[in-house]
């Protein structure tokens, strides 16, 4: 009887647990299907034994993929990380078309791992294991998921480009440095398109093979939203976005807005401090505004706008506060009949909108583009971005070089102590930080940023107007032009670095 | 014993006969060999060296236990099923000294395949650390190949301050009605939370005693593991920053002292070599922190600040490590041949196979625990906010079946000769003490119980 009943009550839990499974299935199927758990599609680009493991582990990839997982926390806790990267190999491979683990993995190297070591080269290391996960690995499997090349394309931008690593600098100068070896300082298109020498053709093949690059998709990338200084990280962030939209657009599953963010976002990035100089004096980079690039940002900005209409206000949010940027940093660098031509298409693109911010009057209608220059300063200045900082400081000596050819002496010095003012303003932002703070986003002592001005206003001068050089030598009593060596620079005297005394004399 | 030797000696035979040897020695030498080529590393020599001893060891260790369960549950299972147990117990020999003898044979066979396959990938790790560099050489022979021992501050007193601090307390206010032991317990946290901050413009000292004759360290390096939290830490940035962290290492206000500005960053175990003898006369090391930053700065109290020195040299620790191992292979024969000894060969496998796993489960088993059940947990707070009685009972079994497998679990030779840490005789005879005699004593009680007691002759074959 005992028997009996036991086998009746088997009975039923197999048949209730039957049915749950039968009802349940369809939505595990539907989940693991969106989840890209399942493959029901043949794996792209993968290597047979890739495929083949894939397949042949079947469900028990993912309990595989769990002790993996455990493993990588437990290590993690440990602070082991000697083992991370192949963890991360191993549970990308087991469930390669699942981007949300690429993703995590790569940002877990990127990110989390990197800043655990004290050594800029070590911690480059990781950040770069990261990108090559996401580049080399991830889109090679899953060449059609926007969020990988998105998130590819924010490590470019953020990781690399941006001031929240205490290493900055030293990623920016190693990218550079990498490209540098394969570009050059000033990018030869032909070369890259068509290469003849064995070097060139080497280069090219490095670029392909190990950097992933195409050198007509970058052209391309130049031309359209350009031009690019290709040795910073966010011309190489707007290049991965650009191949995300290619790759991925027709594909309606996926919203695409992230990655025509993540180009307009660079684009500005790219206006705001997209030339790289070198700093003779420093022997490093340093970043300047790249005006050029303002009409293929102006053109991009009101191309995404036109595409999604849904964001639209929001892109047309951002293109009023670029159009603002645009007119003062041309008005400082002296492209007067630039800067006005954009505050003509403030007027009309966005009339009754105030210029400034906090002062709702201050339309393009009511003042005029001079006074919204000053004002600009004054709002500048409080918003504590070294590079927009830099920008306008060495915009204003500029200017003020610039007059002071010109005999307007008083109009020179007037820039100049503008220029001096906003320097001490920032400066004293900065003192209230702590030094870490200050080397990271303080700006170099301001007579070594006017040495510097100079230098760059007389090589300029020199190329395209040789007597208004010769003129702001004569009147900052500095020596002759070499007129055998017209395109050298002609280098003031050595800077000190750490120099406290600051001039208002131009 | 002869007895026993015997039939150690068949198992032996039948595994060679049925090429398991043969055919597990050829699969590791190749998989251990072939690992280099695949594995992806840091990028550092040291890491390479460790990731290569981790996973060599561990592909060993996997390999061979599973292999053991299934040998074990085959050597005596298909022995009976196939009838062949009973030519052997017709002779007079006892059932127990079978079963002990089948076991012995699945530990010879062990030892030889661990022994050998352990020599190749000693071979292995020796080659590829004399292909580098003199530098690297330099930190393989003083981190990993090596066995270092370990130092720590002594553990603080703060019974006298608590004391008095209470006594203090008690005189100033009415607290009477407070509950004393928790008073005298927060008074202690509050103080031992002070002993390990250092603030700005304060300084830390550790006195480490080494515990060794300071002439055997002369001309030894030593190296500080240390870690620290930095307190104001609260924005992104501050996670990445480096902090250029002063040492004075050596007597107090000696011109010996050796001091060092290293930039380091929070949150993570650090390495500082350290100038051979700077110990004083009676063996201590001290070790100054100075705080020149705008900064506080916290050293946990137990993993704040470690002394690693070299004990040893690294063949003679490798052994050892084995030895833990094998320790481990000789409780997965007792699982499978206990299993067999009432199971047919198919059950006893799963059965074995199961208890393998849930051994292996610990995360999970620690995670039920910490979240307090295994029904809906609340995502916010991690756990299990009503508690049914299934949580409750699922919390207690965990909790006690934890505790069994960390009798087995708690040896990790393969972390700590990566790590460069000396595996010490202590933890050897632990090993056999719990993995082998205690835990894989239950095992082998049972399962010459039970095969005492099975019918080995009934006409299905005694199947269980």
């Amino acid at each position: 009887m005992r028997g009996r009943l036991f086998k009746i009550v088997m009975g039923v839990v197999i048949t209730v647990s039957l049915l749950t499974a039968h009802f349940i299935q369809k939505t595990i199927n539907r989940e693991r299907g969106e989840m890209g758990l399942t493959r029901l599609e043949v794996l792209e680009n993968a290597p047979p034994i890739l495929a083949f493991t894939t397949v042949a582990l079947g469900g028990f990839r993912g309990l595989i993929v769990n002790i993996l997982w455990t493993r990588m926390t437990d290590l993690g806790d440990q602070d082991r990380y000697f083992e991370t990267i192949q963890l991360a190999d191993w549970i990308t491979k087991l469930e390669p078309t699942f981007a949300p683990v690429w993703q995590w993995q790569a940002w877990n190297l990127a990110y989390n791992i990197s800043i655990k070591f004290s050594d800029p080269l070590q911690r480059w290391h990781w950040v770069y294991s990261g990108i090559k996960m996401l580049r080399d690995e991830g889109l090679t499997y899953n060449p059609h998921r926007p969020e990988l090349y998105r998130e590819l394309a924010w490590f470019f931008q953020n990781k690399i480009g941006y001031y929240l690593d205490d290493c900055h600098v030293f990623y920016k100068s190693y990218w550079a440095g990498e490209m540098e070896s394969l570009l050059g300082k000033q990018i030869d298109w032909e070369k890259l398109l068509n290469p003849t020498t064995e070097e060139d053709k080497e280069k090219v093949r490095r670029l392909k093979e190990e950097f992933k690059m195409d050198p007509a998709f970058m052209k391309k990338v130049d031309d359209t939203y350009g031009p690019f200084e290709w040795r910073l990280p966010d011309a190489h962030s707007i290049y991965w976005a650009m191949m995300g939209l290619e790759k991925c657009t027709g594909n309606k599953k996926y919203d695409l807005m992230a990655l025509r963010r993540q180009i307009y976002q660079p684009m500005l990035l790219n206006f705001h401090r997209g030339r790289l100089v070198e700093n003779q004096f420093s022997q490093g980079f340093e970043y300047r505004p790249n005006l050029d690039a303002i009409p293929n940002t102006d053109r991009a900005y009101l191309e995404f706008a036109d595409a999604d209409p849904e964001y639209r206000d929001h892109i047309l949010k951002a293109h009023k506060n670029f159009l603002k940027d645009a007119i003062y940093f041309l008005y400082t660098y002296n492209r007067i009949s630039e800067s006005a031509k954009y505050f003509r298409e403030f007027a009309k693109r966005y009339p009754g909108q105030s210029l400034l911010t906090g002062d709702p009057t201050a339309t393009p209608e009511k003042i005029a583009l001079d006074e919204f220059v000053v004002e600009r300063v004054e709002e500048d200045v409080r918003d504590n971005s070294p590079d927009r900082v830099r920008g306008i400081v060495e915009g204003l000596l500029f200017q003020s070089f610039h007059t002071l050819s010109l005999g307007e002496e008083e109009e020179a010095s007037g820039y100049a102590a503008i220029a001096l003012k906003v320097w001490q303003k920032y400066d004293a932002e900065m003192q209230k930080g702590d030094e870490a703070i200050r080397d990271r986003v303080g700006l170099p002592p301001f007579q070594s940023m006017r040495t510097e001005a100079l230098s760059q206003f007389l090589s300029l001068a020199d190329e395209r107007v040789p007597l208004m050089a010769d003129a702001l030598r004569q009147r900052l009593n500095l020596p002759p032009r070499k007129v055998e060596t017209p395109s050298a620079t002609t280098t003031p005297g050595p800077v000190n670095s750490q120099s406290s005394t600051n001039s208002v004399n131009p | 014993m002869k007895q026993i030797l015997a039939i150690a000696k068949l198992t032996l035979k039948a595994a060679f006969r049925f090429k398991i040897v043969a055919l597990l020695s050829l699969f590791l030498v190749v998989s251990v060999t072939a690992l280099p080529l695949l594995i992806k590393d840091d990028g550092t020599a040291r890491g390479f060296i460790q990731i290569l001893l981790t996973y060599s060891m561990g592909l060993t260790v996997t390999t061979l236990g599973l292999a053991t369960l299934w040998l074990s549950c085959g050597i005596l299972a298909r022995d009976i099923e196939d009838c062949r147990i009973q030519l052997m117990v017709v002779k007079p020999v006892a059932r127990w000294k079978i079963w002990m003898g089948k076991w012995l044979g699945i530990l010879i066979l062990n030892a030889m395949l661990l022994g050998g396959v352990g020599m190749v990938i000693y071979g292995l790790l020796e080659y590829r650390g004399g292909r580098l560099n003199e530098d690297q050489k330099f930190v393989l022979e003083n981190e990993v190949f090596v066995a270092r021992g370990s130092a720590k501050e002594a553990a603080i007193d703060l019974t006298e301050t608590v004391e008095e601090i209470f006594q203090d307390r008690m005189r100033q206010s009415s607290l009477q009605d407070v509950d004393h032991a928790q008073l005298k317990k927060q008074i202690f946290e509050m103080l031992k939370h002070q002993f390990q901050l250092v603030p700005q413009g304060m300084m830390r000292e550790w006195d480490i005693p080494l515990g060794v004759n300071p002439a055997k360290l002369r001309d030894k390096p030593l190296y500080l593991r240390t870690k620290f939290i930095a307190m104001s830490h609260n924005s992104t940035f501050d996670d990445t920053r480096t902090f250029p962290m002063f040492w004075e290492v050596g007597p107090m206000d000696s011109p010996q002292s050796w001091r060092v500005v290293m930039p380091m960053t929070p949150n993570v175990f650090h390495e500082i070599e350290v100038p051979p003898n700077l110990l004083d006369e009676n063996g201590h090391l001290q070790v100054r922190f100075i705080n020149n930053q705008n900064e506080t700065f916290y050293f946990d109290v137990n993993e704040g600040m470690e002394v690693l020195y070299r004990e040893g040299g690294f063949l003679a620790n490798y052994l050892k490590g084995l030895l833990i191992l094998f320790c481990w292979l000789a409780l997965l024969a007792a699982i499978g041949l206990s299993a067999s000894s009432f199971l047919s060969f198919p059950v006893a496998s799963f059965f074995a196979v199961s208890v393998l796993i849930l051994g292996l489960s610990t995360g999970t088993m620690s995670q039920v625990i910490e979240e307090g059940g295994i029904t809906g947990v609340d995502h916010e707070t991690g756990k299990v906010e009503e508690r049914g009685v299934i949580d409750h009972i699922s919390v207690f079994f965990f909790k006690e079946l934890k505790k069994l497998t960390e009798v087995v679990l708690d040896f990790s030779p393969v972390e700590l000769l990566s790590e460069g840490r000396t595996v010490t005789w202590w933890m050897v005879c632990k090993a056999i003490v719990q993995i082998v005699i205690l835990v894989g004593g239950v095992f082998v009680a049972l399962g010459v119980y039970c095969f005492s007691k099975r019918e080995l002759a009934l006409p299905s074959g005694g199947q269980g």
